[in-house]
């Protein structure tokens, strides 16, 4: 299955997250298929970037983002 | 979990981890840095959800303790944004200056030209101090 999540980025105490499309199989090993936004919670007020074209896209062949990502498109008027 | 508190529990976790059991430091930072459900850690790890479950709420119950004890994060984050402000001030100082220097230059006065050079070296401190800010944001 292929998931949207937040992966972690950024050094110690700068918390940066890319928003990465990945097969959920994928172990620990940083693969991702495609990048697709960021979020920088460090940033008053936090930054968000997502490219609405290419998350609708893997939306529409079903690729499953997790709770935390959604809440982030959901913001983002994206779903 | 929500967006900011993903943030938060990763910062906690960066002041804090070091304290967590190896355990708990593994599945906080999967849950934190890998955004992995509590599902997908249990499968990763080969335990049940409720271990992971309990494994996430009993760290987390610890950073927040410490958190409480020492107030490190918040005491970070406070530091954290009266630096951007200071150096947001200096880079709106720095651009004043040049401006005020800017017209003596164009115009080639030599009355002025003392005022603009104390303007220049004024402008030469405000970006050291700036680059101390900013090595100090790296």
């Amino acid at each position: 299955m292929v998931k949207i999540r937040l992966r972690r980025m950024g050094g110690h105490k700068k918390p940066f997250y890319r928003i990465v499309v990945a097969d959920s199989r994928a172990p620990r090993d940083g693969r991702f298929i495609e990048e697709i936004g960021y979020y920088d919670p460090m940033k008053k007020p936090a930054d968000i970037k997502i490219d609405a074209e290419k998350a609708q896209k893997w939306l529409s062949t079903g690729a499953q983002p997790t709770d935390t990502v959604k809440t982030l498109f959901q913001k983002n008027g994206i779903v | 979990m929500d967006v900011n508190e993903i943030a938060r529990q990763s910062l906690l976790y960066d002041f804090y981890g070091q304290l967590l059991t190896d355990r708990q430091r593994e599945i906080t930072e999967l849950y934190t840095q890998e955004n992995y459900s509590l599902a997908e850690i249990a499968e990763e790890l080969g335990i049940s959800r409720q271990g992971v479950h309990d494994a996430v709420r009993n760290a987390r119950k610890a950073l927040e303790g410490y958190e409480e004890k020492l107030g490190l994060v918040q005491r970070f984050l406070r530091t954290e944004e009266a630096v951007s402000r200071i150096d947001q001030e200096i880079l709106t100082m720095i651009g004043l200056l040049q401006k005020l220097d800017a017209p003596d230059t164009a115009a080639e006065s030599p009355m002025k030209e003392p005022a603009g050079t104390e303007t220049q070296e004024l402008v030469r401190r405000l970006k050291k101090v700036k680059s101390i800010i900013d090595r100090l944001e790296e």
